[in-house]
């Protein structure tokens, strides 16, 4: 797949793209640059981020949490190349209070919420509850995309340890409520701290015995509450869990993975794609980000240690000459071609790390794109349109 | 090795403790989750001590980082000093063991003498709750028929936090054996896991103290959390990259162990610091190398402008460095110990051998 028909795959023809790759890679940023090549080709753009550095937050208007999206300025868009009918918005994800919004939206009446909501264990596993925050992003990108508010919607998914937790943990989720031991502790029995044992038989009684002895009285009890209360919203939470999964592995999503050129981030890579794979993820391509080129493209030269003598004199001479004055000039020299031969050497290492993953996703017929390290890091909308331009290429090169 | 008299005692205290079983400790005995705090004992994190005289270190940090490599440098340093040194892993992979004694049979939970001095062990969730529930319950067939339960299989699979708990518990366990001439280990160093901020595994304890309201989990997780914020025993050593998301990071993990979670921290490490690409007094040489003559004839060189872009890069990389590691001590207020980045990698056994000595360097502020 090449460039132009990777942008118009991604940007142009779907309602969903998803940035997916591990921690410090400089996801938000190609998010952001994503969503900046979308509206440059005069889409109605959202990007949501979700933990972006300070300064590309401030640089996006999303310095401040507000779980509500805020649309960029015309004038600063238009300087970067966005048409009249093309829209940028931001919006930085409040992990805590979307998953509070999730409980007022799905529990049984108000009275049930508040017990939800004021009850200890759930004010503590809240967020530590297994990959209940990478869920409640993808719930609210439902609810966005449900508003019909946007032609694109750019997600930028939590760092997860485990590659596609905001797919499967819903699913964990609901296993954990179906499972037999928490069918068990929300017998109401428990809630009411009467422990009816008798209930149960031998040993499961005996297990349930023994954990009370360890936990403590009125662990289990509140444990027990929390599990109700929170049954009662499973079924609404299991259809919605059905909706969301459906819409990001549909036909109206794409999703684009994220790396480095390192070999850590490149192995990583490798198996987020398995991952992928092993879900029928509609992958769309990969993109390496700060990837080290050699100046004016193509591969670096051969660089000798020790380089003739001549060509090092006439440097240093040059060098001498624009100074002026005392200046070593061997010394300065042979620091330019250390220097030359060093950075040489990163550049084949980037180019050598990454032709694995290259071929294994040219084998696929996707598309494999690479964004070079820029000088500085980008924290400003010009860094972000160089991104877009780098990954996407400019409005123009789309087909019609 | 513990100079005040105060933890002399302390430590005393413990290992007359941990002669006693450990279902037999007293409810409340003075190890109340705060009181340190409170004596205003935790105010000493503020002045660095060399970081060998602790008992405790755990090392954070993103993946990435070289938290691994900083581990296994500090295993390193200490067994150099005389030191008996405990690496406690929480990975699967178990990198420190395979970073000092490559090719070796893994540790395992039961543990195995890496080199000496240094031993290291992986910590098991499960392994580590079938010993609790061991000297909990003292009948093994009772452990056998909850660890068998299948219900209790799926709870535990499903349950956040207690793998954390288990094996935080395993650790201050680890703490307190005594041999017969004082504590078995002088120094524990934890490669904590590298999720979320580090924190969320150090968390669990007060976690647990807060939610729970009575009973053995609550009063261990007490002793557990005590050990955590004693600042005589247990430090907190961040790993961080000279890079910008790596140093807010960091930045935010200093500022919550200032807020609910009081653990000691005295210094971050920077690690795989850039080098000044050139020599003093040629800082400048990109610009130099850019006034001349784009055509020059150099013959076997690159061209003027390759020589200068590159020039460029690397000076653009090595001052971006500069900036993020002045940045990490500015945003933490705290001083920090420098890692050379090293062209070579740093998953050999020379490498870690040769940030042994960096590492315990006394932490430097950073000019702002």
């Amino acid at each position: 797949m090449n460039r132009a028909e990777f942008a118009e795959g991604t940007l142009s023809r779907r309602r969903i793209a998803v940035c997916v790759g591990c921690g410090g890679v400089g996801k938000t940023t190609v998010a952001a640059g994503l969503a900046l090549a979308a509206a440059r080709r005069g889409r109605r753009t959202l990007v949501l981020t979700i933990d972006p550095a300070r300064r590309l937050a401030d640089a996006l208007g999303v310095g401040a949490l507000g779980n509500e999206p805020r649309e960029l300025p015309r004038e600063a868009l238009e300087a970067h190349g966005v048409p009249e009918s093309g829209e940028l918005w931001a919006m930085m994800l409040d992990m805590k209070r979307t998953f509070d919004d999730l409980v007022e939206r799905f529990a049984e009446g108000p009275e049930a919420r508040d017990r939800i909501l004021r009850n200890p264990i759930y004010q503590h596993v809240s967020d530590a509850l297994a990959g209940s925050v990478e869920y409640s992003a993808m719930e609210k990108v439902y609810e966005i995309g449900e508003s019909g508010r946007f032609d694109l919607i750019v997600v930028d998914t939590p760092p997860a340890q485990h590659a596609l937790d905001f797919l499967e943990a819903p699913e964990r989720l609901l296993e954990f409520l179906d499972s037999r031991i928490v069918q068990l502790l929300i017998h109401p029995a428990f809630a009411a701290g009467r422990f009816g044992f008798r209930l149960f038989q031998r040993g499961t009684r005996r297990v349930l015995q023994i954990l009370e002895r360890i936990s403590g009285i009125g662990f289990l009890a509140d444990v027990s509450e929390f599990l109700l209360a929170f049954e009662g919203m499973a079924d609404g939470f299991r259809d919605r869990a059905r909706q969301v999964r459906a819409l990001l592995l549909g036909p109206e999503s794409s999703f684009v993975l994220v790396a480095g050129p390192s070999r850590e981030s490149v192995r990583q890579a490798g198996e987020f794609l398995d991952r992928l794979e092993a879900y029928a993820v509609p992958l769309a391509g990969v993109l390496v980000n700060r990837v080290r080129r050699w100046p004016g493209g193509g591969e670096p030269p051969e660089i000798a240690s020790e380089p003739p003598s001549g060509d090092l004199a006439a440097l240093g001479a040059a060098l001498a000459a624009d100074a002026g004055g005392e200046f070593p000039a061997e010394l300065a020299a042979r620091a330019a071609v250390e220097g030359a031969r060093g950075y040489a050497r990163l550049v084949e290492r980037d180019d050598r790390e990454t032709l694995a993953l290259r071929q294994r996703i040219d084998a696929q017929g996707r598309f494999f794109g690479t964004i070079p390290e820029f000088r500085s890091d980008v924290h400003d909308l010009a860094g972000v349109e160089r991104v877009a331009r780098f990954a996407f290429g400019e409005p123009e090169e789309s087909p019609p | 090795m513990l100079a005040s008299a105060w933890s002399s005692a302390r430590i005393r205290r413990y290992s007359e403790l941990s002669a006693a079983r450990l279902s037999d400790f007293p409810g409340a005995a003075g190890v109340r989750p705060g009181s340190l705090r409170e004596a205003g004992l935790a105010l000493a994190c503020d002045e660095p001590r060399p970081l060998l005289e602790r008992r405790l270190v755990i090392v954070t940090g993103k993946g990435g980082t070289g938290k691994t490599t900083v581990v296994a440098a500090l295993a390193v340093a200490a067994a150099r000093a005389g030191r008996r040194v405990l690496v406690a892993e929480t990975a699967r992979d178990e990198q420190v063991s395979r970073l000092l004694a490559p090719g070796g049979p893994p540790a395992g939970h039961a543990g195995r003498t890496l080199r000496p001095g240094i031993q290291a062990l992986r910590i098991d969730p499960f392994e580590a709750l079938a010993e609790y529930l061991t000297l909990q319950i003292r009948a093994r067939p009772l452990v056998d028929l909850v660890l068998g339960n299948r219900g209790f299989r799926q709870l535990m699979g499903a349950s956040p936090g207690w793998r954390e708990l288990i094996t935080l518990g395993k650790i201050w366990h680890l703490e307190q054996i005594r041999g017969p001439d004082g504590p078995l280990y002088d120094l524990i160093v934890v490669d904590a896991p590298a999720t979320g901020h580090g924190l969320t595994f150090l968390d669990v304890p007060r976690v647990v103290v807060s939610a729970v309201r009575a009973g053995p989990l609550r009063r261990h997780s007490a002793y557990v959390e005590a050990m955590l914020e004693d600042p005589e025993r247990t430090l907190l050593l961040p790993v961080a990259l000279a890079e910008e998301l790596p140093a807010r990071e960091t930045a935010e993990l200093v500022s919550r162990l200032r807020g609910a979670l009081r653990i000691a921290v005295d210094r971050v490490v920077v690690n795989a610091v850039a080098q000044p690409p050139f020599p003093v007094g040629l800082e400048d040489l990109d610009e130099r190398l850019a006034h001349l003559p784009p055509d020059l004839a150099l013959g076997a060189l690159p061209s003027v402008p390759e020589l200068a872009e590159c020039a460029r890069h690397l000076r653009a990389r090595y001052e971006l460095n500069e900036a993020y590691a002045a940045l990490i001590g500015r945003l933490t207020g705290l001083p920090s110990v420098r890692l050379p980045y090293l062209q070579e990698g740093a998953d050999s056994p020379q490498a870690i051998e040769s940030l042994a000595g960096p590492l315990l360097a006394p932490p430097r502020r950073e000019a702002a």
